[in-house]
């Protein structure tokens, strides 16, 4: 019997969708079974991000209304063998043509195959999000280092503490900017866990590579070298129960000065 | 036939800071009413005299106060100045007994919450940006106080709000409201526990939390020690 984790953030544009795609990726890596749930109905791209746009037949309202089975909606993604499917969600109709009762149903029907389901919410707290959450077990709320995503996750978090049946939240941190946190322009990691005080999953640092592997359909974390792949590589350990230490933001930062500065001090 | 050892059903007594009317608490309502207005017709004063209306056992609504009240006041000479019952309702026993009470809330208030409290309120916990404490009494925050308190949300002016961290949005005490202009916000910054109050001067206030036991000294509800 495998979990259902709900990737969720209030806000938009923070990073839900990439990190669905990414975290779904680790997990395949690690030789889990993997089903990527997109809940975004009229709004979808977690197929994009995956570069599995063009191989979608069925879509999860296809499912839910009985015109398909789920095995026939279900875009295998060839890179993975057997490890990771994705259900599309649809784009024409809209977010009420799905009711909780149904996701909850369907969940449950694929947690007896995969190991786990990640269910890419969409952004706000209505209908979309009480779909995302109905079958879920457990939630990870994705915030930016803003004061306006910090506000949205905290709200966000009120509402997952009192759904039934579901885990406390963790948090991933993402889009970490080094220089604006160390400059303390931007708010910093222990500033905004302490803030929301739930107990952090992991930080993601910001890169542009997961702009333009996003745009070619190859998540980030494919490239092992890449500091944000790092980050979710990471996250998905500490899913699968692992303990690894919290990135340094430090490490990255030594130049030829900082280096000399640290045989010196040793 | 006369009546003589009829019943008085107004007493008159003449105190210090006025006269005292005992009003029989036996007799029918209109019996009673009928008594009082020829008793304030017969009375024949000078200047004007304070008057408490003593109603005993008997229970009398809103308006029934209000038309004994108006007929002591067709004299012109007489005001009243307090009525006092020795009965309430049950219901406004309870809601008595619930606002001398405080109620405690262990967890945070996360943007979007309401947490409300017929008395006092204590909040072990924080309470975050667009979080909302509200109680008809007292607002006590065991953790960081970072979005908005309303104590006294009754009318209570005397209500007050402390917490460890005081680093509210907004505080409204009563129908006061304030929001944390700069000055308020440096004084809050102090790392000292605080408190805020409605000051004399009508406005929202904000001190060291050990000023509480001077400006509101009847918050203390501890008897003995040594």
């Amino acid at each position: 019997m495998g979990e259902a984790i709900v990737v969720t953030s209030g806000k938009g544009g923070v990073g839900k969708t990439t990190t669905t795609a990414n975290l779904g990726t680790a997990l395949a890596l690690q030789g889990k079974k993997v089903c990527l749930i997109d809940t975004d109905i009229g709004l979808r791209n977690l197929d994009v991000v995956l570069g599995l746009e063009n191989r979608i037949i069925y879509d999860l309202v296809d499912v839910v209304e009985g015109r398909c089975r789920v095995n026939q909606a279900l875009v295998k993604d060839k890179r993975f063998e057997d490890r990771l499917f994705l259900l599309p969600a649809a784009q024409t109709a809209d977010k009420l043509a799905v009711s909780p009762e149904q996701m909850k149903e369907l969940v449950t029907e694929l947690k007896r195959e995969y190991d786990y389901i990640l269910i890419d919410c969409p952004a706000g707290i209505e209908q979309g999000y009480q779909n995302a959450v109905a079958g879920a077990d457990r939630a990870i709320v994705v915030t930016t280092p803003e004061i306006s995503a910090v506000r949205d996750a905290d709200r966000i978090i009120g509402l997952l503490e009192q759904e039934e049946g579901i885990e406390p939240p963790k948090l991933i941190i993402n889009r970490i900017k080094r220089h604006l946190m160390e400059s303390g322009e931007a708010l910093d990691v222990n500033e905004i866990t302490t803030h929301l005080s739930i107990d952090l999953l992991g930080i993601v640092m910001d890169d542009e590579n997961v702009i333009s592997s996003s745009n070619k359909g190859e998540p980030v974390v494919l490239n092992p070298a890449n500091r944000a792949a790092t980050g979710y590589r990471n996250i998905a350990r500490r899913i699968l129960g692992e303990s690894v230490p919290l990135m340094s933001m430090e490490e990255q930062k030594k130049g030829f000065l900082g280096k000399l500065k640290s045989l010196f001090s040793k | 036939m006369t009546q003589v050892t009829r019943k008085q059903l107004v007493m008159i007594k003449g105190t210090k800071s006025g006269l005292v009317l005992r009003l029989d608490d036996q007799c029918s309502y209109s019996e009673l009413m009928s008594e009082l207005e020829q008793k304030v017709r017969e009375e024949a004063l000078e200047g004007t005299t304070e008057i408490q209306l003593h109603l005993g056992n008997r229970y009398c609504t809103d308006e029934q106060v209000k038309e004994l009240i108006n007929c002591v006041q067709k004299s012109p000479h007489l005001r009243v100045s307090k009525v006092q019952s020795d009965v309430i309702r049950v219901e406004e026993c309870n809601r008595l007994i619930k606002e001398s009470q405080s109620e405690t809330f262990v967890g945070i208030v996360r943007s979007g919450q309401v947490v409300q409290a017929e008395g006092d309120l204590v909040i072990i916990g924080d309470v975050n940006p667009n979080g909302k404490a509200i109680a008809n009494g007292n607002i006590f925050v065991l953790g960081r106080l970072k979005g908005i308190a309303h104590a006294g949300a009754g009318g209570n002016r005397d209500a007050v709000i402390a917490a460890s961290w005081l680093e509210a949005t907004h505080l409204m005490i009563a129908d006061k409201v304030e929001t944390m202009t700069d000055e308020l916000t440096i004084l809050s910054e102090r790392p000292e526990m605080e408190c805020a109050y409605i000051h004399r001067s009508g406005f929202i206030a904000i001190d060291r939390l050990q000023e509480l036991r001077i400006l509101r000294p009847y918050l203390s509800t501890f008897k003995g020690g040594s």
